[in-house]
């Protein structure tokens, strides 16, 4: 089918008001498989809409163009000891692509955040302002370009995480904060479940300021690549950033406060440590389902359980236990309904990765319930009336 | 009042008596008010420029109560204002002659406290300070601190996305909420998110948060509580200009650092609050940042090292570091109760809530000065400068015929300065009636289009809250057939209410 | 605030006041957040905002006060923790003195509650009607059931067995050198129902030097009556005590007055204002007021001398018209601290016990519920005892409390050598 790049918001009205069908909606195409299968369509590719038009280090704040690589802004922000804090996932390699190719277009629209979540925020924390095409043609703006913001509806969180379904970007203005200037990881070896969640509760509730907390079974340690994690003990990981004397401090604090077997990991093991975590790099290479599921902290250990009861399923855990990145070798209907069984009492589950014959069968975003789902249907109604803009991924009745 | 308000529909007005009794039979009979004298009580809130009596008040106790009254007044298109503590500074709970105040008063109880996952759960009228004082005492807090915190609840700081003076490092409502429920117009009760993050689909807990009660109605909130930090510090520095003070704020920010808080007050602000608090601030400076660090003490300690050196760089002539917790809550003090104390030095003020980048922070301020003297009003100035919100205070005497009309007058320009400097019209007192007519100095009619299909989607009847944040009321089924032109709406000329 | 009063209005000083007041109000809503009724109610009617509100409203139109705004007032306990949060510095006590004023002028309430508080300010500020009333409750204690519930009410907080008064006017000389020679004011309800705190008070003060007199004639200060609202019957009471003791003063010369009930000191400092419109009073009045001090201010100066007492976890109550009227809140703990108590706070140690004067009489349920509040709050900090420098305070939350309540100079009194408070009498 006709691929449309996109070369200007002009371009891109036209493109949306001339359309005379649904057309799908896309970035550079890393995530193009995930959500609901789109069938074959014209595509609208913002890949060419790309571009740092403005960084301003000092306002905190840089304006991109959707097509921009993430890669691309992280080392500009390198240069000036700053970063995207939320930590866009890299989830391209997940889906069979070439590392550091996704856009920020892209990660905004899936409302991707890394490690950092419970602390610095999502994706949808960090975009300020936006301008977009709606799909009735309408090109429109919304935000600014500073943090504290109230000026009418906040537009900016309906988009991240919309997934293309009710506007395009084509220009965004993101939140840039200062890089820590050190990273330490303590990892503590061999805890089994029940203690691995109360080490993390007690450091999430401690006053030294924990940025990452996950757990890692025995079976997937080995696939986090360091060599200490390949003895087939559990891992508890725990990141601490800051200025170098104040990681120190803290890391003692923490071993005093948690005790027993650890080791630790320095700024450059860390930063690849937790991107792989981030990123799913241990599931990047094989062929199972993927399923990323949202629960409060507390429930980590039920979907723990849940997944292990599933045969040749694996999970590790990030956000301090209240996500979990689960492998499944059949996302049969079974699997799911298990799975989502374990988020009813609160929380979602996310087929992220599957063929596209089950993620046409099962619902690959929680279902909502119906309330939620004719309120959601509504403001995709108001958006995008004609449903141009990849209707169906999200779900099969709405966008 | 110099402002607009949608027409009030006579019609709904003579039938004032048989509502109430419809509602006496949705909630206990005392809680519906309709005496003339009591709903003056409910005329205003937090801004008191604009006054207007409610048709009815109505305090609901429970969700269903709320639920029953929706479903009533969408059956019988009776128009709805939702009203929290009534501290809001921008005229959101601004009652309308129509129109039914939901008064949420009676929502104030705490429903859970859960200290694994880090969050409690209350009702909406929980005042923002009752949430850190119901979990100070195991080490945790609720970081948005809005000044008014002793007494605004957190329904109102959802509606508002109220920050405060530590969202500059922390964040504000949106980015510390993890919840909601609340009762749609059509009475539908909706429980959006709980106690995990990002809640599945389109982000309604987002799109809600600062919706002004626009929406719908909140009935109770999930916050995150974060652990108190080891250690934390505050430094008082004076400046011998507002310029010297802005170069640092900007200079720490370009540092790499990120306080916990970074408030700037001018001259007359200094002396207004002082007077009342007696923080201790130093009387003879132009200008006072007061910079707060946190964390762990090691780094707290180096990094109060840093601003202090970057201050002394800037020009500051007076630093002092908090020795103990209660000289830095003395600091705070000053500053948070710094609005209020205005009135002691007039008889009424008029609080603005630009933003604006730090870098521009100086110019604003002399531009303001220019102003007062053509308006004739002086101005006394509080902000949250590390993140660049002004909170300039217009000193008038609403007595005095035709300063009110000057000190609204003042304000759009200051408003509509800081839209030109790059910022924003309001950063986290909203829009409401305050600031709606000055909307298209920053939005166009297709931008402001798109937030109203928002508002559609949950109240297409338009009775929620009606004659805020918007300059001009469409009807939900004129937007749908809105015809785009050239970047122009056909009615783009259609007059303002 | 804006506000809308012609000239000829202006021209009263009690409007002129109101108008002064309510301009300094900016509507920000910061007292709502301490305002006892308001946390228990949620109606901005019932809350320091709402009711400036009514009374500006009423005062402006010269209207009537309806049965609403009757109610709301009414509700409002005095407790004047609306005014230590206020940053504008709303003058509330005077505008709701004047708000009242108002309501007992042009409203005429239905007749029971026009008996009710007739009673109350008949009996209660008359130490002799009180006596005779005590002795009656006494016997009709048994008959508690028969009666309506507000008088029911008054049965539950007279004491077990009225109490006979051993501090009757007279001198009480200083031990050894005397430093000062104090009026102490023995106060109507408390010289009836609490005497052991002005023998107290008495011995505190003798044993450290101070010569202690109590006038005959300042039997009762008018708070009660003045919390009614009945300005006049306040006033009444009110010169009594000023002629007694400006005849002290002028005759062998006071120090001081001290009160130990801050209810009363609270109004006594206030009788300058009280008496603003009288030409013949205000200098008297004035005299009073600047000499009147409560009696932790008091001991604040002198060198007490403490035996060592058992540690006892003490909870010590702000009474509001001390922590709010007075702006006392140091002193008490420092004084409770310094004799070796383990001195605790409560939580919410800003709000109202419910006793407000009369106002557990009057409006039994907010009372009772505000007792209640309180009640937890103090037994949260598992105290040996609680303590507070006020009757009411004392009379209410005893009837909700497990462990000895008492007042602030008892506690000082066994610690400086005197007899151990009732309840407290294991030993020290």
């Amino acid at each position: 089918m006709t691929n449309i790049s996109i070369a200007s918001e002009a371009h891109l009205v036209e493109a949306i008001a001339s359309a005379t069908g649904p057309l799908n909606v896309e970035g550079r195409g890393t995530k193009r498989g995930f959500g609901r299968p789109a069938p074959s369509r014209p595509t609208l590719s913002l890949a060419g809409l790309a571009g740092v038009t403005a960084y301003e280090p000092a306002e905190l704040v840089l304006d991109v163009k959707p097509g921009t690589t993430v890669a691309e802004i992280t080392r500009l922000l390198a240069e000036r000891n700053q970063e995207l804090a939320f930590e866009p996932p890299d989830l391209g390699p997940l889906f069979g692509m070439a590392p550091d190719s996704g856009s920020i277009g892209g990660a905004i629209a899936c409302n991707l955040a890394g490690p950092r979540r419970f602390k610095a925020g999502g994706a949808r924390d960090h975009l300020l302002g936006f301008s977009a095409v709606s799909g009735r043609g309408e090109a429109f703006k919304a935000g600014g370009r500073v943090v504290k913001n109230v000026t009418g509806y906040d537009l900016c969180k309906l988009m991240a995480g919309s997934f293309g379904t009710l506007a395009v970007m084509t220009a965004l203005s993101i939140k840039a904060l200062p890089a820590p200037e050190k990273v330490r990881t303590l990892l503590l070896l061999g805890l089994d479940r029940t203690a691995a969640w109360e080490a993390m509760v007690k450091a999430l509730s401690s006053g030294h300021e924990v940025s990452g907390a996950g757990f890692v079974p025995a079976s997937l340690a080995p696939a986090f690549g360091e060599e200490r994690l390949s003895s087939g003990v559990t891992v508890t990981a725990l990141r601490l950033e800051g200025t170098a004397r104040s990681v120190a401090d803290r890391m003692t604090a923490l071993r005093a406060l948690l005790g027993g077997r650890s080791e630790e990991l320095h700024t450059a093991n860390s930063r690849t440590f937790w991107k792989r975590v981030g990123d799913v790099q241990p599931f990047a290479g094989d062929n199972r389902a993927v399923w990323r599921i949202s629960v409060p902290p507390t429930r980590g250990p039920d979907i723990a359980e849940i997944v292990e009861s599933i045969p040749g399923a694996d999970a590790y855990f990030d956000w301090g236990g209240a996500l979990a990145w689960a492998a499944v070798p059949n996302a049969d209907a079974k699997s799911a309904e298990a799975i989502r069984t374990g988020v009813a009492a609160g929380g979602h589950a996310t087929l992220v990765r599957a063929p596209d014959e089950i993620r046409a069968a099962v619902a690959p975003f929680q279902p909502l319930p119906p309330s939620l789902a004719a309120l959601e249907l509504r403001i995709k109604q108001q958006f995008d009336p004609r449903g141009i803009l990849n209707p169906g991924r999200m779900w099969a009745e709405t966008g | 009042m110099t402002l607009c308000m949608p027409a009030a529909d006579p019609a709904v007005m003579v039938r004032r008596a048989s509502i109430a009794e419809a509602l006496r039979g949705l909630v206990p009979p005392a809680n519906v008010i309709t005496e003339e004298e009591t709903l003056r009580a409910y005329d205003s809130d937090g801004l008191t420029a604009y006054r207007q009596p409610p048709m009815i008040v109505v305090l609901p106790e429970t969700t269903a109560q709320v639920s029953a009254i929706l479903k009533y007044c969408a059956r019988e298109g009776i128009k709805v204002v939702p009203r929290g503590s009534g501290t809001g500074l921008s005229g959101g709970a601004l009652p309308l002659a129509d129109g039914i105040t939901l008064g949420l008063g009676k929502f104030k109880r705490i429903l859970e406290i859960d200290y694994p996952n880090r969050c409690i759960r209350a009702q909406p009228g929980v005042t923002n300070l009752a949430l850190t004082q119901a979990v100070q005492h195991a080490g945790f807090y609720y970081a948005p601190d809005p000044s008014s915190q002793i007494a605004c609840s957190i329904g109102g700081n959802v509606a508002e996305n109220s920050g405060g003076v530590h969202c500059l490092k922390y964040g504000v409502t949106s980015n510390n909420i993890l919840g909601l429920e609340a009762v749609l117009i059509d009475g539908t009760v909706v429980t959006i998110g709980g106690k995990h993050l990002d809640a599945g689909g389109y982000d309604l807990l987002g799109v809600m948060t600062g919706s002004e009660g626009l929406l719908a109605v909140i009935t109770e909130v999930t916050v995150r509580i974060l652990p108190k930090p080891t250690a934390a510090k505050a430094l008082l520095l004076g400046f011998p200009s507002n310029e010297a003070a802005g170069i640092c704020v900007s200079a720490v920010i370009a540092g790499g650092i990120i306080p916990a808080g970074m408030e700037m007050m001018d001259r007359p602000a200094i002396h207004a609050v002082e007077n009342f608090v007696h923080a201790g601030y130093p009387l003879d400076v132009e200008a006072i940042l007061i910079v707060e660090l946190d964390g762990p003490p090691s780094e707290v300690e180096e990094l109060i090292a840093r601003v202090a050196a970057l201050a002394r760089e800037a020009g500051a002539c007076y630093c002092r570091i908090s020795a103990n917790e209660a000289e830095r809550l003395a600091f705070w003090s000053g500053r948070k109760n710094a609005f209020p104390a205005a009135g002691r030095i007039s008889p009424d003020y008029y609080c603005m809530d630009g933003t604006i980048p730090r870098g521009a922070l100086a110019k604003v301020l002399a531009r303001i000065r220019e102003m007062e003297t053509r308006f004739g009003l002086s101005v006394a100035n509080v902000f949250h400068a590390g993140d660049g919100n002004l909170h300039p205070l217009i000193l008038y005497d609403a007595n005095k015929p035709g300063e009110l009309a000057r000190a609204e007058a003042f304000g759009a320009e200051i408003l509509k300065l800081c839209v030109e400097v790059g910022g924003v019209l309001t950063g986290e007192h909203g829009v409401g009636v305050e600031k709606r007519d000055l909307m298209p100095a920053m939005f166009n009619d297709i931008d402001l289009a798109q937030q109203q299909r928002l508002k559609c989607a949950f109240d297409p009847e338009g009775l929620l809250n009606p004659g805020k944040v918007f300059p001009t009321l469409h009807r939900c089924a004129e937007l749908g057939r809105m015809h785009v032109h050239g970047g122009k709406t056909a009615f783009a000329g259609l007059p303002r209410f | 605030m804006q506000t809308h009063f012609s000239p000829r209005q202006l021209a009263d000083p009690a409007l002129a006041e109101a108008n002064s007041i309510l301009r300094a109000c900016v509507h920000c809503g910061f007292c709502t957040a301490t305002c006892p009724t308001y946390v228990l109610l949620g109606d901005e009617l019932d809350s320091p905002r709402g009711r400036i509100s009514l009374v500006k409203e009423m005062l402006e139109q010269d209207k009537p006060a309806t049965a609403a705004v009757a109610t709301h007032l009414d509700r409002c306990l005095s407790c004047f923790a609306c005014m230590s949060t206020c940053p504008s510095g709303v003058d509330y006590m005077h505008l709701i003195d004047t708000g009242r004023a108002h309501v007992e002028r042009t409203y005429r309430r239905p007749w029971a509650e026009r008996a009710l508080r007739a009673t109350v300010g008949a009996v209660l500020s008359h130490p002799g009607r009180l006596r005779i009333a005590l002795a009656l409750a006494w016997f009709a204690r048994p008959f508690a059931g028969l009666l309506p519930a507000r008088l029911r009410n008054m049965l539950k907080l007279a004491p077990k067995r009225p109490g006979v008064t051993a501090t009757g006017p007279g001198t009480y000389p200083a031990a050894g050198p005397r430093r000062m020679r104090v009026a102490l004011l023995t106060g109507c309800v408390q010289s009836v129902m609490e005497d052991s705190i002005n023998a107290a008070t008495v011995r505190l003060l003798t044993r450290h030097g101070v010569e202690v007199v109590v006038s005959k004639g300042a039997s009762c200060c008018g708070a009660l009556e003045h919390h009614l609202g009945r300005l006049d019957s306040a006033r009444a009471a009110a010169v009594a005590s000023i002629r007694a003791w400006c005849a002290e003063i002028d005759g062998k010369g006071l120090d001081a007055i001290v009160a130990n009930t801050s209810g009363c000191g609270t109004l006594v400092k206030d009788y300058g204002h009280l008496f603003r419109g009288d030409p013949a009073l205000v200098a008297d009045a004035t005299r009073v007021s600047e000499l009147v001090k409560d009696i932790s201010e008091i001991l604040a100066t002198l060198p007490l001398k403490f035996d060592a007492v058992q540690a006892l976890r003490v909870v010590y109550h702000s009474a509001c018209s001390l922590q709010h009227g007075q702006r006392i809140t140091a002193q008490p703990v420092k004084l409770l601290t310094d004799a070796g108590f383990d001195v605790r706070q409560p939580a919410e140690s800003h709000l109202c016990c419910g006793s407000a004067g009369s106002y557990n009489i009057l409006q039994p349920e907010i009372a009772a519920a505000l007792r209640d509040r309180k009640a937890a709050n103090l037994a949260a900090v598992q105290p040996e005892v609680i303590c507070a420098g006020n009757v009411g305070c004392l009379v209410q939350i005893r009837s909700g409390a497990k462990v000895p309540v008492v007042h602030t100079v008892e506690l000082l009194d066994w610690a400086t050598g005197g007899p151990a408070p009732e309840g407290l009498a294991a030993g020290r």
